[in-house]
């Protein structure tokens, strides 16, 4: 004898997958971070090549993060050739609309670690970010070995 | 019962996030363990711990699971271990031990490892690759010419196709197979027939021997259907063998570092293998996914098409022809193939390509509007009994380069008339001053034409609008909910004078947008107003503009953002040439567009050896169907073609017979080809193959599943 339920007042259902037993939550929690981002890139010389492979310049990475007080950037890279990486945020407008051409430059520095290393960068590194999005870029800048980078960057409330 | 399956592999380094994507797209749940090398002495590093390969702690550890894959594989012959520790398992065939599923293994007789040779069975049946004997030992596959990479990672590009025959199914489909690869050549299997025929002849009792024997060849390359087709393979060629519990099956997945982007990622172009191998396991997934196809511009034609120069009129009864063999199809299997209907034509454009244009315009044919007028009425009817369901698609909105939001303003943008936002009503086609936190504006700040607009979950206050004014023509700000308002209500408003209920492919509250541009947020709120539940975007949104991403997950407070993926057979020009075309321009042609010409042998052969031609089409079948595969079970997205960018190399007189070489022709004496029979017949073929992982459904189905999963 299946378990069943009244649904939509009058119809009844079976409890099953599509049609789980209704439950009211009590006590839940507000998930405090997203996964926003899980890509791999491959790391050459071209520049402004952002984690998921455009040089599009005005083209952000990640969109609508408001919402966020931070970004936690975690990466595996696979070669060890020196990288520089930028981290670049903007505002947008009630319409979604970058308030202006270009961006504020959160971090630009030397991605740290070596070959089959991890890495954990916070964005901003300091304060709160709230912005509205994100261009995260990454450039190799000596040796002759491209190579993977993963990441995953999750948005913290 | 829950599914559940263990994937082993090497490394987590160069392991493709596809494997575990489409586990969780079909609900089954999966266990990963990591091996400590590729000898036969490696441990598998299980979650309960770490076990010998041979030790019966592992084998009772993996009888809790459906199936065991090996996700490691190689295209060097030459290599003496990769999976030497799975020689093990290929004796574990009780009724209790799970299906073991080998994805292009590696087993040739390079292995130095002893083990592996003295625990190998005697009475395998498929003979062992021999690097230094590859034409004894193996059969050379498609051609037998080396792609320009390895074939085995590659994506949307460079297919090697060929026709299987499923045997105990009696399925023909085309399907990207590699059994193995060296030196950048595909390969199938060859069988000992004496070993095969005593295994053929003993009983075996497993579940997943549905024959009761010990040994069943599944698949072979399927012969060929004309005698133009010389590209046979001997009778002990197979593909697909399932000896006792163990299957040995082609190549399922690239080995690299392949991420999945939350819902973007690259083409796996053999997932139908995964999906086969499951099934033949008896892996009974949570959920089947739905498999559905997508038109843009269902209504569209050239004025001027070298070589072939079609008339209007005969691009328009080659369109027609397709529709009413797409409406049949969607009857007869339960699908709805959606179309985006190009509008702008009514008020935005005087272009004949566009729909309304070929109806009305008088640059076209009075023949041809005719024409015109019988597939616009086949398209409401399928429109109406859910088998065509049509939706609005936009490429004048942005000046004429694509969807939404494309610029900052559209100049001269020419509006409908009636409605809400049509002429001559005066209306906000900006924001004015605004407030985004009415909680904190003083009182008396805002005028008296102040509206509340909510965007998400953003309330603001607007007043002092830049407005329309009564006329019908201005410059548009794009960024902004008021224009998208008004540029959504102008398409509907054209597919209402079209003859269609409604412009959002009715139930299923869709549509496909313009150059997969789906504009950013105002755009989003504006068509979940006007009653959308989704539309398919790019992940860059607004692209030239490129202001703007999707959100991450593409689902914006319930609203979808599809995944989208092309397959037409040309790029960069409006209608491909033929599946090759020798004088066809860059990207003109299937062939040059989806670099299928390993070795030139076809460009080489195309005027001089019948056979290239079926070739092409093979590959061209192959790459299709695994791009449509890797859309459906991977990112649950959506495929679509331009039915006119493949529209001339159909013949005029038999537009809807399939591919027969040089034996059916074209207009210009090359080979006919109708890309969407042929697309959806096999796959039609493939879904056949799999019940019980795929069905025929609707983009309703993958929105419902997305929801269901995405959590």
């Amino acid at each position: 004898m299946p378990v069943r339920f009244l649904r939509n007042a009058s119809e009844l259902a079976d409890v099953s997958w599509e049609t789980p037993l209704p439950v009211q939550v009590a006590n839940a929690k507000p998930v405090p971070a997203d996964t926003l981002l899980i890509a791999t890139t491959t790391v050459d010389t071209t520049a402004n090549r952002d984690l998921l492979g455009s040089t599009a310049t005005e083209l952000p990475t990640l969109d609508g993060c408001m919402q966020y007080r931070k970004l936690v950037w975690f990466y595996f890279r696979a070669g060890a050739d020196a990288t520089n990486y930028r981290v670049l945020a903007r505002a947008t407008d009630q319409n979604g609309a970058p308030l202006g051409a270009g961006w504020q430059v959160l971090l630009e520095d030397a991605l740290p670690g070596g070959a089959n290393s991890w890495g954990r960068i916070e964005i901003p590194s300091a304060s709160d970010g709230y912005y509205d999005q994100y261009r995260i870029e990454v450039r190799r800048t000596a040796g002759d070995s491209n190579y993977s980078l993963t990441s995953k960057i999750v948005g913290v409330r | 019962m829950t599914p559940k399956v263990c994937l082993v592999m090497r490394s987590f380094n160069p392991f493709n996030r596809a494997w575990t994507q489409i586990l969780r797209n079909l609900g089954i749940d999966y266990t990963l363990c990591v091996t400590t090398g590729g000898t036969t002495s490696a441990n598998i590093q299980t979650p309960q711990g770490v076990f010998s390969p041979s030790s019966p702690d592992l084998r009772g550890y993996f009888r809790q699971f459906d199936a065991v894959i090996l996700c490691d594989n190689g295209g060097d012959l030459s290599a003496t271990s990769f999976i030497n520790y799975s020689v093990f398992w290929m004796s574990w065939n009780a009724p209790e031990d799970p299906a073991f599923l080998f994805f292009n293994p590696h087993f040739s007789t390079a292995i130095t490892d002893s083990a592996y040779d003295s625990n190998f069975p005697s009475d395998f049946p498929i003979v062992r690759p021999s690097p230094s004997d590859i034409a004894g030992t193996l059969y050379a596959a498609d051609g037998g010419s080396a792609s320009a990479f390895d074939p085995l990672t590659q994506a949307s590009l460079r297919a090697r196709g060929m026709c299987i025959l499923f045997l105990a199914e009696n399925i023909r489909a085309h399907v990207q197979t590699i059994c193995n690869a060296h030196s950048n050549i595909p390969y199938y299997w060859k069988l000992d027939t004496a070993k095969h025929s005593t295994l053929a002849s003993t009983p075996y009792t497993h579940r997943v021997a549905r024959n009761g024997r010990a040994g069943e060849v599944l698949a072979v390359p399927a012969p060929p259907i004309s005698s133009e087709d010389t590209e046979t393979y001997p009778a002990d060629c197979v593909v697909a063998y399932r000896y006792r519990n163990i299957f040995w099956l082609p190549h399922a997945m690239a080995r690299t570092q392949r991420s999945v982007n939350i819902w973007d990622a690259e083409i796996s172009a053999f997932v139908f293998w995964l999906l086969y191998g499951l099934q033949m396991a008896g892996v009974r997934p949570r959920y089947k996914l739905p498999v559905q196809i997508e038109t843009d511009h269902p209504l569209e034609a050239i004025s001027s098409t070298p070589p072939f120069n079609l008339s209007f009129q005969q691009q328009l009864e080659l369109i027609r022809a397709q529709f009413d063999y797409m409406r049949d199809f969607a009857r007869r299997k339960g699908t709805a193939i959606i179309n985006g209907v190009r509008v702008g034509g009514r008020h935005r454009t005087t272009s004949t390509s566009f729909h309304w244009n070929l109806m009305y315009s008088t640059g076209v044919p009075a023949e041809a509007r005719a024409v015109a007028q019988q597939a616009n009425q086949l398209l409401i009817a399928g429109h109406r009994e859910g088998t065509l369901p049509c939706g609005v698609h936009d490429h004048t909105a942005g000046n004429f380069q694509g969807g939404y939001w494309l610029g900052d303003v559209r100049a001269n943008f020419r509006r409908h008339s009636g409605m809400r936002y049509g002429a001559p009503n005066n209306v906000p086609i900006d924001r004015g001053r605004c407030c985004v936190a009415p909680h904190v504006l003083p009182a008396g700040v805002a005028g008296a034409d102040a509206q509340t607009v909510q965007v998400g979950d953003t309330e603001m206050v607007e007043w002092d609008h830049t407005m329309s004014g009564t006329g019908d023509t201005f410059d548009l700000p794009l960024g902004n909910i008021h224009a998208a308002r008004m540029i959504i209500e102008s398409e509907i408003e054209e597919m209402l004078a079209l003859g269609f209920p409604d412009g959002y492919c009715a139930g299923h509250k869709y549509t496909n947008t313009a150059a997969n541009a789906s504009g950013g947020e105002c755009y989003w709120q504006a068509l979940k107003e006007f009653g959308f539940r989704g539309v398919r975007s790019a992940s860059a949104c607004n692209d030239p503009h490129r202001t703007k991403r999707v959100v991450a997950n593409r689902l914006w407070y319930g609203f979808h953002l599809i995944t989208e993926a092309s397959f037409d057979l040309a790029t960069g020009t409006a209608y491909a040439w033929g599946l090759y075309h020798p004088n066809a321009p860059s990207g003109g042609d299937a062939v040059r567009r989806r670099m299928l010409d390993h070795g030139n042998d076809i460009s080489r052969n195309w005027t001089t050896q019948p056979v290239a031609a079926w070739r092409a089409y093979r590959r061209v079948l192959c790459q299709g169907i695994s791009d449509w595969l890797s859309i459906t079970a991977v990112v649950l997205g959506a495929l679509y073609i331009h039915p006119i960018n493949a529209a001339m190399i159909i013949s005029l007189s038999d537009p809807l017979a399939r591919f027969n070489g040089w034996s059916k022709q074209n207009v210009i004496g090359e080979p006919h080809y109708c890309h969407s029979v042929e697309l959806l017949e096999n796959m039609d073929a493939v879904v056949r193959l799999l019940p019980e992982y795929l069905y025929w459904g609707t983009i309703t189905d993958v929105m419902d599943h997305r929801e269901r999963v995405m959590g």
